[in-house]
Formats: C-alpha cells, structure tokens, sequence
C-alpha cells in the first residue's frame, strides 16, 4: 500500500503542471463515450424506421405515407456521432501523447539532476546496473503505461459508466441480463491474475537461475576446454532446462488464457442477451420494429460491456510495473542532497597547511574505518599514504574534498574547517586523479577541458604535453577531435590514464589526489605515467595513494596506515631507521634479491 | 524459418490441437452473427420455438468458445515451451563443441544473449502466433464471405473500408520507422551520458561540473522527448482512423441497405449481424499488422540462433582416450593471426623446454605471452609452424590426452559457483579429501579455506563474488596443481597475491610438482627470477631467452622492464 501512495505522490508531483490538458482530455473522452454509447440507438431507431416503413409500404392503404426522411436523419446523426467520437478521441490522444512524453522527460531530468546533488555515499552503495535500470526500465516501463495506459483506462471507465447508464436507460430488465455475468467474470479474472502472478514468480525464479548458469558456464568457457568440462556443463544444463519447462509451462498458461477466457465470456455474454432480449421481443407486448432495435441495441451494448475489463486485464501488468517504477525513482529523490554551507567561505590559495586532526569516520553506522588519524601537510609538500588493503587510505582521499564528511574531527585547510567552505569553491580547488580513469564521450579536446569547458586550444595542448600525451593525440589523424567512444576502446588504459592526468592539470588544482593505478598496465606504460604525475606533483601540494616505489621515495613524508590507524610517519629514511611495518613492506614487496 | 520447422514438425500433435481449437473459436466468433440474423429473421415471423432453439444454440456457442480457447492456450504454450527448450539445449549443446576460437569469435556474452533473450523472443512469438496465426485468416476470410453471402451488392463498401485502414497503417509506419530509428539512437545516447555520470560521478564532482552535465543531458532528453511526441501523435491518428472508417462502412452499409428495403426486406435481420462481420474484418486486419511487426522481431532472433547453429567448430581433434605423453614442449616456427586481426600476434617463435623444467614468460602488454601460452592446451592453432607436446604434434593428440596432461590457470580466475570441491573436482572428478588438502597446501589456499566453517565444503556464489581476488586465484591454482598435470601454464595467476605468498606458491611448486613442466607468465620480473629460463616477448616476437642473470646482462628489451620495477634504481 504505500508503494502505492509513493508512486501516487510521485506522479502527482510530475503531472500536476499538466491538470489542464487531462482535465480536457478527460472531457473529450466523455464526449466520444457519449457518442459511442449514444450511437447504437440510432442505429436501432434507423431499423425500427424501416420497419415502420416497410409496414406502411406492404400496405397500399398506408403506402402513401411512407416516408425515408426520419431514416435518413437517424443515419445522419449517426454518421455524425462517429466523426464526434473519432476527432474527440483523436484530439485527447494528442493531448495525453504529450502529457506522456513531456512528463517523463521531466521525470528523466529530474532524477537526472536529482543524481548530480546526491552524496557519494548513495553511489558507493548501489550497484551501477541497479542505478542505471531506473534510466532503462523503470523510466521504460512508466512511459509505455502513461503512453498506452493513460488513455486506454480513462477510456475504460468512461465507456463502462456510460453503457452502464445507457443500458438502464433503454431497458432495465435487458440491463441487468447484461451485467449477470459480471461477478462470474470478475472472480474468474481475479483468480487467474493471481495463479499468473504466483506462477510467473516462479517462472522468473527458474530463467534467473538457468540465465544465470548459462552466464556462468559460457563466460567460463576458456576453463570448460581446457579441462574437458564439456559434458559436464551440458548435464547441469539440462537439469536446469527442463526444470524451468515445467514452472514455465504453468507461467505460460496462465498469463495466456485469462485474454481468450475474457474474450470467450463476451462472447457467451453477447449470446445470452440475445437470447434473452429475443425471447423478451417475442414473448412482450413491444411492437416489432421496437423490439428488434431493442435486440440490435443491446447486442451492441454486450459486445462493448467487456471491453473495459479485457483492456483493464491487459494493462494491469503494465500499470503494476509502471508503479514499481516511480517507487524505485521516489526512493531516490527522497535520497539526502550533498551539503554545502549557505553562503559558504570563498577558497582562493592555500597559504599554510592541510590538516586532519583526529579524523574519525565510518561508511556504515557502529563500524569505524578511520580511528582518530592526524595529518599536517604544509603547502608544497607531497605526501605518500602506505598501507595494506582496507586499512584507510582511500578513505583518506574521500575526505579531502568531501565526498564523504568526518564522524568527528576536522580537516582543515589554513585552520578554516573544510565544511565552512562553499562546496563548488572547495572542489575547484582539489584536484583527483582517479586508478580507474573515467573518460566522456565527446572529443579528446572535450574531455581534456572537461574542468573548464571555456578553456581553448592553447591550453589544451599544453596540459597534453605535460601529461606527457601531446605526441600520441598529434599522431592521431583526428588529433584532439577524436571522438572519445563509449567502449574507448580505441585507447589503452595508460592513454586514458595520461588523458585524465592532463583534465587535471587543466584545472591547477592547489592540492592534489593522486591515486595510483594499480596492476592494469605493465610497467613501461607504468613509467611513462610516473613521469605525467610527477609534472602534475611539481610545485603543488599532494596525497598520494602509493604503489610505486619511486613515488613513495621521493615523498616528503610517508604516512603508514594500518586498520584506520597511523602507525608510522616520516621519510623513508626515519621509517627504514625505525624497522617497523614500512620496513618490512619495502623489504618484501619492493626489493628483488 | 528453417530452424524451427524439425521442432515444430516433432510437437506435431500440440500444432494440431492449438490449430484445431483455434479454428473452433474462431467459428464460434464467426457464427454468432449468423444466429442473430436468424433469430431476428424469426422474432419478425414471431417464431417463439425458433427464438428459443436458436437462443440455446448461440449459448452453447459460447461455451465452446470458451472451452476452445481454454484448450488452445494449453496447446500454445505447451508448443512455445517444448521448443524453447529443445531449441535451447540443441543450441547449448552445438555451443560446448566449439573450440575457444569460436566462443570469441561470437563472443561469450552475445552467445548468451542468443540462447537466453533470442529464444525467450521466439517463444513468445509462437505463443501469440498458435493463439492467433490460424484466428486472423479464418476470422479474416470467414467475416468477409459472410458479409458478402449476407448482402452481395455491398461488397465495395468492404474494400474502401479495408484500402483506407491499410492506407492509414502504411502512411503512419512509415513515417514512424524513421522516427524509431532515430529515438534509439536518442535512447542510447541518453542512457550512455547517464553511465558515464554513474561511473564517474566522482569525476564530475571534483571538477565541479554538475550543472554541465545536467545541461548535456537535458538536451539529449529533450530531444528524446521531442521524437517520442511525433511518434505519440502518428499513434493517435490509428485507432480514431481505423475506428471511423469501420463504422462510416456500418452507417452508409445501413443507409444504402435501408434505400433498397422494400427490393430486399429480408436484410433488415441481417444488419446487425452484418456491422458484426465488418467490425471483424476491421480488427483482422489491425491483428495482421501487429502480428507482422511483432514476427518480424522474432526471424531476427531466428537468425541470430541460426548463426550459431551453422557454424561448424573451426577445430577437431584426432578421437581417442587419454594417452601417456611426455611433458616437454616445443615451439618450431609459429605464428599466429587472430580471427579477423589483419596483424599476427606470434611471429615465427621457436623454443623447446625440457620436460619438469621452468620456464618464465615477460613482455610489455600485447607482446603476446598469453596469446603464447594459449597454444600450449591447443585452445588455438597456429597459422605456421607446429606445437608439440612431449614430442608429438598437438594436433595429432587426443582431446582427452591434451586436458589430462596440460593444466592452464588464467589470468582472470573463473569459477563456477557451487562448491570449492566441487570446483576442484572439474580437474579431478575422483579427487578425495587428501588430496584437495594437498594442492590447496601447495596453493597456500589451505590456510583460509581451513577457517571456513564448511571448509571444501564451503559454497562458492556466482562470480566467486564471496572471495576476494588472492583467494580465488589460489582456488584456482589450487584447481591447476589438484590433478599433478605434467604440464602446468600460470598466466599471471598470482597478480592479485602479496609477494610472500606467491614466494611460497613458488616454493611449494618447485618441492611438490618438481617433474611438472611449468610455464609462469609475469607482469613482475619477481615472480620469475628463480625460473630455469626466461622467454622475453615484444611485438609477438621472442627477442630474448636464457636466464635472469644472462639477460639482465644483455637483452635490452629486459633490461627495461627490469629497471621500471628495481627498487634501488629508481630510488635514484
């Protein structure tokens, strides 16, 4: 239920601008409901026309005074209804068209921008798929229902209430003949929604497994070869397989027949008003051309009455995703934005010193990953972060420029508190080079000034250089206007690396992250990216996360971190001298013999 | 079409039953009409037996319709489903006979797409079509003859009826297949810019460029948005169209019908039937279109498998069980050419390593170590020269001899998710306790695969996810050393392990699979200084060899690699 007032509050969020064009819509489908359910008694008046007609004309006393003038308005009026219908439903369809298209742009840049405020918090702890299925299918699924369903359940209603009240108006007994079936229909539909629905669940359960083993298996195929695997892997299969015919099977029937079963019940519904409105038309006192407008007219009634309900059933599927879909997206909007003090201290130059003072933090409540850390960097010095996996370091980095904010404790730049300074001015002045460097699409150029966009060419190029790129991108035949694709898989990993190095040079950041790749190129590339770094390091104050030997010792000082604890500080030599941990780290990763 | 046809002909008697059952709801759909212009025939004769006998009829009608179209969804799906599955495992069973050459030259992941969402697509297809395909003819042709037995002067109403519908689809779907064409690249595009701000958010944070982005995305949007309404407003034009043409045909049917009453006074009990057979008609059509589009999909997927299902294995090995074969190997003048590269990635290698020998492999990425190392189990051949395996040509060995001699650890450790004995056991299905304690020993796995509470026992979940990647790549040596192969190949199978473990594996190696030939290929010169000799690569060819000492002494291309990782040097 409240996934349902979620979804409700999200929607009316996003279609309240758009009162006005359903409110016409709606009004322009009671108008066609109006001249549908009107119609067929036109056409049953045109019959009762003709019969009166043709007794007039079977007799010669009478024949003089038959007449096709009332006929031919009837048929007329009906004519006219129709084009009523048909312009009213073609205007609400435009309408609704774009309330669909223009809202869910609005939903799409919405969450969009939604995503761009959120903390990075949000993003470290959601898989990207999961992020990205809310673009993809949920945004998908709630167009197709505002784009199918909008119009297709308004009309429903509409054409249900209007049969309704124009059955009852035509003929009472007739009237409720027609509607008998109904809780029959209703129960039945309502029971084979349910089997679907618990059958598809099982169905969905056994594709994810057998999808999931087919991935598996393929993906490895390299091992399946090269240890003869093959029979093997094709006997779990089958086992899979044909467990998932069986749960499929059942999934398959039963979403299958509910629309033959909806389609069949009109159909018996149709025959018995026939029958019954036959049987009434023979067996009254009505005068024949009466009765048989009165069978024509409610024959066309009991073809229509089921519609709504088949189109309904048809949608429910479509209507429950498209609810699934603004729960998944309002969970995000109501996410928590980043904070950024209002109106924040502006940051110009970093005079003095960066500073961590007994910086406590966690990612999750209860489990903390730094336990009181002290950092003093002064300006211009460059320092190296040491220490085994999950000890810290990274965390460190996320601090700087507040991607996350401390437990307790500070950093602080020149003694202000970083959480004093305007968010946008903050990160202008920190710069990340990431291990995994994250390129655009767009041209190299782009992605070269993707810190300042207004930069020209003279500046790109001279970043280039200095990230030790400039050759490469120059012996390319598009140079810095070489698209920069999705995949990228043109470039290397180191090329990309030096590209990123170059995005941060551009924007001469006062103090820089560094964060140093770890095992995805070989060691010649490595050395080339050494060299772009150091250029980046040159005259600027640094935290390096620290792989490389080299980087490490040419560190003014060496922090060693070790399950969120500063163990060890100070230069190689005073850490070498105190034949602790960093000792014994050098010792064993960084010397051969 | 052909590659449905064997499966559709085996389900022979499901085809007949959804066909049958089909064809009877559609006679009952199509009857009903012609009762109601009897009974309406008979109320006007005031034929109250007849009202009545014809009244019981059409209900029974009914219920047969119900009860066909019950039996035909059973029959339906049972059709979609018997040849999904058999589809599905001829296909997976056509995919475990192709060399690894072939798996690439699909690709894993679009050989998965094929066998999950291309065959999901064609069941659902052959679902709607045993529901409808025989429906819409029969519904189609049995409405049109009627309506024309019924009133034969009117038959030029129909086809304007029909010309204009099919007039208005034309018209519309083509202007829309160019808008479709174009909205998917929009959605691409769109679902790209909002990856790459997922992926880099922390990019785009630091360099302050949120509002940008936003920008750049709310134009890809826009447009989005603005080809979605042109396709929404040719969609709206269909149905009111379809809709006013079909009972315009009704009103002026009526009209002309009612001008002649006093020629034919017969057809005033058929008008309603007669409406009933245009409205069929109308929807037969609208049907056939939708079923078009919607089969149009499906022979794209039919394709696809077919694909797969065509292409014969580019490899075959000489039949026979696993034969004794000694453990050196020898490579005389090879080369190799991917599929589809115009550049060969060896070029004329030659070299021989003696059996219980080791052998180390280093080169920048790309020179070809692992391309080199791949040629040893025969996961490919190479274009020139011969491979050989204890003296015998590769491709003269039995499949099984090559597995049971030869033991290939990868780069990328894969896992399938069970167990850890389980996995252990794909090297050596008669692998006993023991013996997994032993190579996990040799592996150094033993020691967190003992504080496992299940121990070998213990599940391993899709994509090993609950192991960190030094454990998996010691599961998966562990997997390599389990069955003593005589031939082990390590390709960069420790990268993920801290120097001194892969010191033990090392050790351990050398104690306890001392007459295994190993072949280690290393990013880190580290991991290879011990071996009895060491193959350099660059650009595919093998520019030097001999031991540590001799090429730290002489080979240039070594010397390189080995002066980017010496710690002393570049303290300098």
């Amino acid at each position: 239920m409240t996934d349902l007032k979620n979804a409700g509050r999200y929607y009316a969020h996003y279609l309240r601008r758009y009162w006005l064009g359903m409110l016409v819509a709606m009004v322009l489908i009671s108008i066609s409901t109006w001249c549908i359910v009107v119609a067929p008694t036109y056409l049953g008046r045109a019959i009762e026309e003709l019969t009166t007609y043709l007794q007039h004309w079977a007799n010669p006393a009478t024949r003089g005074q038959a007449s096709f003038a009332q006929f031919d308005r009837t048929i007329i009026i009906y004519i006219l209804l129709y084009f009523g219908d048909a312009s009213t439903i073609l205007f609400a369809s435009l309408i609704l068209a774009r309330v669909a298209s223009f809202s869910t742009g609005t939903m799409r840049v919405g969450l969009f921008r939604k995503m761009q405020r959120m903390q990075v918090q949000y993003f470290d702890q959601h898989s990207d798929g999961d992020i990205l299925a809310r673009y993809t299918s949920d945004l998908d699924n709630i167009f197709n229902a505002m784009n199918q369903a909008l119009l297709e359940l308004f009309l429903a209603i509409a054409q249900f209430v209007g049969i309704l009240l124009m059955m009852f108006n035509q003929n009472v007994q007739l009237a409720w003949v027609t509607m008998a079936s109904t809780p029959v229909a209703l129960v039945i539909a309502g029971w084979v929604i349910h089997q679907a629905s618990v059958s598809v669940n099982a169905q969905q359960d056994d594709i994810g497994r057998l999808n999931g083993y087919i991935n598996e298996q393929v993906t490895g195929q390299k091992v399946i070869i090269t240890n003869g695997l093959q029979a093997d892997s094709i006997r779990g299969f089958d086992a899979l397989n044909a467990k998932w015919r069986q749960t499929a099977l059942r999934g398959q029937i039963w979403s299958g027949v509910l629309n033959p079963l909806m389609g069949g019940m009109s159909l018996l519904n149709t025959a018995i008003v026939i029958f019954f409105g036959s049987w009434l038309a023979v067996s009254g006192s009505m005068s024949q051309g009466a009765a048989l407008a009165l069978v024509v007219v409610f024959v066309n009634y009991a073809q229509q009455y089921y519609q709504p309900l088949i189109s309904f059933t048809s949608l429910y599927s479509m209507i429950q995703l498209a609810i699934t879909g603004a729960r998944r997206i309002d969970e995000v909007r109501n996410q928590p934005d980043e904070i950024s003090p209002q109106p924040g201290l502006p940051l110009t130059q970093i005079h003095d010193a960066i500073q961590l003072n007994d910086v406590h933090f966690s990612y999750l409540p209860g489990k903390e990953i730094l336990h009181g850390v002290d950092i003093t960097v002064h300006t211009g010095e460059m320092v190296a972060l040491v220490g085994p996996t999950g000890s810290g370091k990274t965390t460190v980095m996320n601090l700087l420029n507040r991607f996350y904010d401390v437990d307790a404790g500070s950093v602080t730049f020149d003694g202000t508190d970083i959480r004093d300074f305007a968010l946008p001015a903050l990160r202008a002045h920190v710069g990340i080079v990431l291990q995994d460097p994250q390129l655009f699409s767009g041209t190299i150029a782009d992605n070269i000034r993707f810190g300042d966009p207004e930069a020209d060419m003279t500046a790109v190029i001279a970043a280039a250089k200095q990230a030790n790129i400039h050759d490469f991108i120059a012996s390319l035949p598009a140079g810095y206007d070489t698209p920069v694709s999705d995949e990228q898989s043109v470039f290397s990993a180191g090329q990309k690396q030096l590209m990123s190095i170059a995005r941060t040079i551009l924007t001469n950041p006062k103090l820089l992250i560094l964060d140093e790749a770890t095992s995805n190129v070989d060691t010649v590339t490595e050395a080339k990216i050494q060299a772009a770094m150091d250029n980046v390091i040159q005259g600027r104050t640094s935290f390096v996360i620290a792989h490389r030997l080299k980087t490490i010792l040419n560190a003014d000082k060496i922090v060693v971190l070790q399950a969120g604890k500063i163990i060890e500080q100070g230069t190689h030599d005073e850490l070498l001298a105190e034949n602790g941990f960093y000792a014994e780290l050098y010792h064993n990763q960084m010397v051969f013999e | 079409m052909k590659l449905l046809k064997p499966y559709l002909a085996r389900f022979k008697g499901d085809v007949w039953w959804a066909i049958v059952s089909v064809a009877v709801v559609a006679f009952a759909t199509l009857w009903q009409p012609r009762v109601l212009q009897q009974i309406m025939t008979a109320i006007i004769a005031n034929d109250k037996a007849t009202v009545f006998r014809l009244g019981l009829w059409l209900v029974a009608l009914g219920v047969i319709g119900i009860g066909a179209g019950v039996i035909n969804t059973v029959y339906s799906a049972r059709i979609a489903l018997n040849v999904a599955t058999n589809l599905r495992a001829d296909v997976y069973r056509h995919v475990q006979t192709f060399a690894y050459a072939d798996v690439e030259q699909f690709s894993p992941s679009n050989l998965v797409v094929r066998m999950t969402n291309d065959i999901n697509q064609i069941q659902q297809v052959l679902m709607a079509v045993f529901q409808q395909v025989t429906r819409i003819p029969l519904l189609f042709f049995g409405a049109l003859v009627l309506a024309l037995v019924t009133i034969p002067s009117l038959w030029w109403i129909i086809l304007v009826m029909m010309a204009a519908i099919i007039g208005v689809s034309w018209f519309a779907f083509q202007k829309m297949g160019k808008l479709f064409g174009r909205t998917q690249k929009l959605v691409e595009r769109v679902n790209t810019i909002a990856r790459e701000n997922l992926m880099g958010i922390r990019v785009v944070k630091s360099f302050v460029q949120e509002d940008n982005q936003i920008k750049t995305f709310a134009k890809a949007s826009d447009a989005m948005r603005d080809v979605n309404t042109k396709i929404g407003d040719l969609f709206a034009i269909l149905m009111p169209a379809f809709f006013l043409a079909c009972n315009l045909a009704i009103g002026v049917s009526v009209f002309l019908i009612g001008r002649n009453i006093t020629a034919h006074p017969a057809y005033l009990a058929a008008i309603s039937s007669y409406t009933s057979y245009l409205f069929q008609i109308m929807f037969a059509v609208i049907n056939a279109g939708f079923m078009t589009t919607f089969a149009a999909r499906a022979m794209i997927s039919i394709g696809r498998l077919e694909t797969v299902m065509t292409h014969a294995p580019s490899m075959h090995f000489v039949a026979g069980p696993s034969q004794p074969v000694g453990g050196s190997i020898a490579f005389d003048h090879v080369s190799f050419t991917y599929p589809g590269d115009d550049q060969p990635t060896l070029r004329d290698i030659s070299f021989t390593v003696p059996a219980g020998a080791q052998v180390g492999i280093v080169g920048a990425t790309g020179s070809g170590k692992t391309t080199l190392a791949q040629l040893i189990p025969r996961l490919f051949d190479p274009d020139t020269g011969t491979v050989t395996l204890g003296g015998v040509d590769l491709r003269e060995l039995s499949q099984a001899t090559i597995r049971d001699t030869v033991s290939f650890v990868l780069q990328r450790s894969t896992l399938f998710s069970g167990t850890i004995a389980a996995n252990l056991r794909q090297a050596q299905p008669s692998a006993a306790l023991p013996q997994m304690e032993r190579a996990a020993g040799i592996a150094q796995a033993a020691e967190f695969i003992e504080r496992l509470p299940e121990r070998y026992d213990a599940p391993v979940e899709e994509r090993s996810a609950n192991f960190s990647g030094g454990q998996k790549q010691r599961l998966a040596i562990t997997r390599g050393v389990i069955a003593e192969p005589k031939v082990l190949i390590l390709d960069d199978a420790t990268s993920a392990l801290d120097a001194r473990s892969e010191k033990l594996v090392q050790e351990a190696l050398g104690k306890h699979l001392a007459h295994t030939t190993t072949v280690i290929i290393a990013e880190k010169i580290s991991s290879i200084i011990h071996a009895d000799e060491i193959l350099v690569l660059a650009d595919g060819r093998l520019v030097g060899h001999g031991t540590h000492r001799e090429l730290v002494a002489n080979n240039p291309t070594y010397q390189e690699i080995y002066r980017t990782q010496k710690a002393k040097e570049a303290a300098q």
